[in-house]
């Protein structure tokens, strides 16, 4: 049976020159941009190693988007050109080739030597990376369920869910975890590590620009895992040492009489409270009914549900045991509840919680 | 021996082929407890076309939850077991039976000229721990179901809902199901080829199935073993995993992901051999580079066993550890791009019909090199380091999986759609399908790469506001893919009922399962033939010796100077 | 003897004989064979995980044996007794190894005897294992890593033997009904080749959990 073969082409396709150099000219213009944009991922460098990393992702994306530029438009290409015609008999074919060694041992080299130097500059980052200084200041984040943390050489009590660091210097973070595996991002220093219960794992940063930037949970880590975030808060080294200072004088910041003493309640403020509530409670306590769950019952009816006369500790629901609850916290086969210490809540504090909690029950 | 036709010696492999055992006459012998492999491949596409149905709706709730940033419509108690179940129904539920056990069991067999596989008994029971686990896995909603992701980490998966008891036995029975047809389909390729059909003959599907199969049961056993763990840890309390007890959580990753990223290979290499042949078969040209193709799928798999720990590059491991994994990764590219390159060499120079399956096989191409650039992104561990743990992960991985394992389990089942079912589909139906799909798909997931990067994290019922527009546009445009799903039933409802009769060949491909009449009957082949080449040179007859006429053929007997010829153009 | 690519005997069997049937049962108990060896590479990757997961677990912490309940260091192992137990279960190796010589000579009463002798000493060695599982003074499965690892390990062990002493009774009581000749007896290969990997699986543990 006779065939109509497609001629085979001593050319290698009607504008595949066109079509080429729009490729090289889309892919500079693209790389061009990449290399060019002072903020390559769309994010502010807050300091060291961003700058690094952000080489590394330049790279990275000059590179992709040469090949993707080759692959999308040649392909798109091929299949507008190489269509069949519309009127040509069933049995055409197109051009019996089955390889093509010089092609194709370039088409396999050229990728292997992008991708040996792809490795070489990815190590040589990673290296710049182990090299990086961090021996000035070191701070210890501690992961719970769903907050952060940070404990500072000289400071006798843990700052809770804010991290100061000072600017232009070399800092170590030691991280681990008290529960479950949780993350520790901080997106505009591109740096993150695991909080692995058990582990300590390390990274070294150094802010340069100052700022209120967030330490976003990357790990599954339960419930609220979507609501655990902390603040880091870069500033010179002159704000960090008034910060500094102002958390290791506070005795009142979180220490606190024993349990078991009843708390002196005195006149709380519900709307401070309110705000503390949202700050503070919000995680993982709505302010709907009882049965309202997120991590932790609805805390609306607090005071006024009859069906609910009891804390989670077994206690009555009155003021006082409410105050102490949350300044002892809580641990058991209900859960975790940090403690008003963890929480860096004090006595006052307590007592506008429990006067804003009050007045939603009278609601 | 004899010598036949150069090339083929006659050898005894024939004998066992010989036997032809009448078709069963019960229904329940027929379609429910068969042992045709053919059969078989056919109820593993509709459970896990189910299954699909399934996990696509919970994906449409994931997008529908995330249009607003406080969450839309459920709790994030809810919302962490609707990912978890997703992500657990996708690999081990969907993509994973739909290519190995559907398309392999039903394409496999007759590309290399077999009646059957090695083991049919064993085919059918691997089949029905499918069902069976599913249903197991899909009752823990009953009892609360994973909420961990389908990673599912201790610490927090020793504290999660019974139904992650549940999870643990549902993925390992899978676990053994993959397994029984990973060696299954070994010992298949291996010993029941027919005459003349050496190794560098073999259509490019059967040898994506021989780079899979070893994966299926080498690595599936190291996830039953770390599952089985998990459970007993969960249920008996022996300390495998708990820090707080002398374990250790990162002890599951290496577990976990010892097995998961074979997984991973496990759910795109068939889909690579997929590709293989629609392209060849639309263009009308032989594929480019088979040998190439060919030997890159059997190194990406065994490449593939030692790159695991790229999941874990920010878990604590030791730093000079992460560098040799990383390189691995990186090299995993080379036999990748080279297929890729290969494949748009086939479709240059092509006469190309562009039907349903070609524009799938396409779209694949520029999907899945998309996919893999972003795998590149993250193999380069500083830049993990930033990348870890958030949109532009699950940006990548819906790249490689929808866009490259999805969009070649259409381009397949569009494909052999006439073979299985002896009709054909409505094409205009179908390239508005493809294009609402490859449209919606690339504009749900391409924003969440720079969410990724801009900070936001993974499995997060709630996020920052700042997120907001491009959530919702992702969240929109997933609603278009959603419609091509749905438009997708409802072409092969149409095609079921009112489909024009599809002859032996309708798309003039010259691989085997193409000689014999749509739908194939019981015993494959009236006689097994022998093989001479290659199947792919369209310019040359067909390799074959000894193919008795197709019924319903509509030329004359095929015999060594045939040249099939489409019938649908 | 030469067959032809198309033979006249399409369907159904054919009607020569001998050569035909010969190489039918060999052609099958080819992909058998390859089938079952490929199960025990499946199941040798089922025990290297647990012994990775052990060996980790094992140098995740500075001393070993870890500390019990009571803060103590846990006692070692007893070797000298496991060592008794491990020549019991690979004397049943040797025994199972004759066994199948024999079988392939056509000496039946000698299969016989040392097929009981293979089973008997692989309930011995269950037994053996019962034994140690009542004395190891280790805190029990649940205890620590090290009750964890070891009685994981050893019962997945155990559990094999056992089906292999399951296996190895039905395979036997197979030969008494006349299922396998001297030319044809997969499924004593199989039986065989099972119970040497149990052998092997259990050097391994020896060495792991006694010696080092």
């Amino acid at each position: 049976m006779a065939q109509r073969v497609v001629k085979p082409k001593t050319n290698l396709g009607p504008g595949f020159w066109p079509v080429t150099a729009f490729i090289v000219l889309l892919s500079a213009v693209m790389v061009y941009f990449v290399y060019t944009s002072p903020m390559p991922i769309g994010l502010v460098q807050a300091g060291d190693p961003a700058p690094t990393v952000d080489e590394l992702f330049r790279f990275l994306g000059a590179v992709a988007a040469c090949i993707f530029n080759l692959v999308t438009i040649y392909t798109i290409y091929f299949g507008i050109v190489f269509a069949r015609p519309k009127n040509a008999p069933p049995n055409t074919i197109g051009v019996q080739i089955h390889d093509a060694p010089v092609l194709e041992f370039w088409w396999t080299a050229i990728p292997t030597i992008l991708v040996v130097i792809l490795a070489i500059y990815s190590t040589k980052i990673w290296a710049d990376l182990q090299n990086t200084q961090g021996d000035v200041l070191t701070v210890e984040a501690i992961g719970y369920q769903f907050g952060f943390q940070f404990r500072y050489p000289k400071l006798a009590n843990p700052v809770v869910n804010e991290l100061h660091l000072p600017l232009n210097t070399p800092t170590t973070i030691h991280i681990t975890s008290r529960d479950v595996i949780h993350g520790f991002w901080i997106p505009e220093l591109r740096m993150k590590a695991d909080m692995v219960p058990g582990l300590i794992t390390t990274i070294r940063v150094t802010p340069t620009r100052a700022g209120e930037y967030r330490i976003v949970c990357t790990e599954f880590c339960g419930v609220a895992h979507s609501k655990m975030y902390a603040k880091a808060v870069l500033e010179s080294q002159q704000d960090f040492s008034k910060w500094f200072a102002k958390q290791g004088g506070a005795s009142g910041g979180g220490g606190g009489s024993a349990g078991g003493t009843p708390l002196a309640l005195g006149a709380g403020k519900a709307d401070a409270g309110q705000t503390l509530f949202g700050q503070k409670c919000s995680a993982c306590h709505s302010t709907g009914p009882y049965d309202q769950k997120q991590v932790g019952p609805g805390l609306g009816k607090l005071f006024s549900d009859p069906t609910h006369p009891k804390l989670v500790n077994g206690k009555d629901v009155t003021p006082q045991n409410v105050a102490a609850l949350i300044h002892d916290g809580y641990q058991g086969d209900m859960g975790v509840m940090p403690s008003a210490q963890v929480n860096q809540i004090s006595n006052s504090d307590i007592a506008n919680l429990v006067a804003y909690l009050a007045s939603l029950s009278k609601k | 021996m004899a010598t036949v036709a150069p090339g083929v010696t006659t050898g005894p492999y024939h004998a066992v082929l010989d036997h032809i055992h009448p078709e069963p006459t019960s229904f329940i012998r027929k379609y429910i407890f068969s042992i045709d492999a053919k059969v078989i491949g056919i109820q593993y596409m509709i459970t896990g076309a189910i299954f699909f149905a399934i996990s696509g709706f919970m994906a449409e709730l994931i997008r529908t939850q995330l249009l607003s940033p406080n969450g839309l419509i459920v709790s994030s108690a809810t919302y962490n077991s609707i990912y978890s179940m997703h992500g657990s129904s996708m690999v081990w539920f969907v993509v994973i039976p739909l290519l190995t056990g559907a398309f392999g069991n039903f394409v496999m067999p007759m590309q290399i000229g077999a009646r059957d596989v090695a083991f049919p008994w064993l085919n059918l029971v691997a089949f029905w721990i499918f069902p069976v686990a599913g249903v197991i896995l899909f009752s823990s909603f009953l009892v609360g179901a994973p909420d961990a992701g389908w990673t599912e980490y201790p610490p927090i998966s020793l504290l999660g809902p019974p139904g992650t008891n549940l999870w643990c036995i549902a993925v390992f029975l899978i676990g053994i199901s993959s397994t029984m047809t990973g060696i299954n389909f070994l010992v298949t390729i291996f010993k029941m080829r027919a005459p003349g059909m050496t190794f560098t003959r073999m259509p490019l599907f059967v040898w994506a199935q021989f780079a899979t199969a070893p994966l299926s049961f080498i690595a599936t056993t190291a996830l039953g073993a770390a599952l089985a763990a998990l459970f007993i840890e969960r249920v008996f309390g022996v300390p495998f995993y708990d820090p707080k007890r002398g374990g250790s959580p990162v002890l599951w990753q290496h577990m976990f992901w010892f097995y998961s990223h074979p997984a991973v290979y496990i759910m795109i290499i068939p889909g690579f051999g997929i590709i293989s042949e629609v392209l060849p078969t639309f263009a009308r040209k032989p594929i480019f580079g088979y040998k190439m193709i060919a030997f890159s799928s059997v190194a990406i798999a065994l490449l593939s066993f030692s790159v695991w720990a790229h999941h874990m590059f920010t878990s604590g491991m030791a730093p000079w550890l992460q560098l040799p994994f990383m390189i691995v990764t990186m090299v995993i590219a080379i036999p990748t791009g080279v297929k890729i390159f290969s494949w748009m060499a086939t479709l240059w120079g092509g006469a190309i019909n562009w039907k349903t399956p070609a524009l799938y096989a396409t779209g694949f191409l520029i999907t899945f090199t998309y996919g893999g650039l972003t795998g590149f992104f993250l193999a380069a561990i500083p830049a993990d380091y930033h990348e870890h743990g958030t949109y532009f992960v699950v940006a990548h991985f819906h790249y490689v999986l929808y866009g490259g394992s999805i969009m070649s389990l259409f381009a397949g089942l569009y494909y052999w759609w006439p073979k299985m079912t002896g009709r054909m589909y409505n094409e205009k139906l179908g390239q508005l399908q493809f294009w609402l799909t490859f449209i919606g798909f690339n504009a749900t997931f391409t924003p969440m790469h720079w969410l990724g990067l801009m900070g936001m994290p993974r499995r997060v019922a709630t996020y920052d506001p700042q997120f907001t527009f491009w959530n919702q546009f992702a969240s929109i445009s997933s609603y278009v893919m959603a419609a091509g799903a749905l438009l997708f039933i409802y072409i092969l409802i149409d095609s079921l009922r009112n489909g024009k009769k599809a002859g032996p060949n309708p798309w003039g491909a010259r691989t085997l399962e193409w000689m014999v009449s749509s739908p194939a009957p019981y015993y494959n082949f009236k006689k097994i033939p022998a093989v001479l080449a290659a199947p792919y040179d369209f310019g040359n007859p067909l390799p074959y010796l000894g193919l008795e006429a197709a019924p319903g053929a509509t030329e004359a007997t095929p015999t060594h100077s045939s040249h099939p010829v489409p019938t649908h153009l | 003897m030469a067959v032809s690519v198309a033979p006249a005997h399409g369907i159904g069997h054919g009607d020569d004989d001998h050569g035909h049937d010969d190489i039918i049962y060999r052609e099958t108990r080819d992909m058998r064979l390859m089938g079952f060896v490929l199960f025990l590479g499946a199941d040798v990757v089922l025990f290297s995980s647990y012994i990775f997961a052990y060996i980790y677990l094992r140098n995740s912490i500075p001393a070993w044996p870890p500390p019990g309940a009571d803060g103590h260091q846990l006692p070692r192992l007893d070797t000298a007794f496991a060592a008794f137990n491990s020549i019991v279960l690979f004397g049943s190796g040797v025994t199972m190894h004759w066994a199948l010589e024999h079988w392939k000579h056509a000496n039946r009463s000698r299969f016989n005897v040392f097929m009981f002798l293979t089973i008997l000493l692989g309930v011995g060695f269950l037994g053996g294992q019962a034994y140690e599982y009542a004395h190891a003074a280790i805190g029990g499965w649940s205890g620590n890593t090290f009750g964890a690892s070891f009685f994981t390990l050893t019962g997945m062990h155990g559990l094999h033997v056992a089906v292999g002493v399951g296996f190895l009774i039905a395979l036997w009581i197979q030969t008494t009904r006349g299922v396998y000749t001297k030319e044809r007896f997969f499924g004593l290969t199989a039986g065989t080749l099972y119970w040497h990997f149990v052998d092997v699986i259990w050097v391994g543990l020896f060495f792991l959990f006694y010696l080092w």
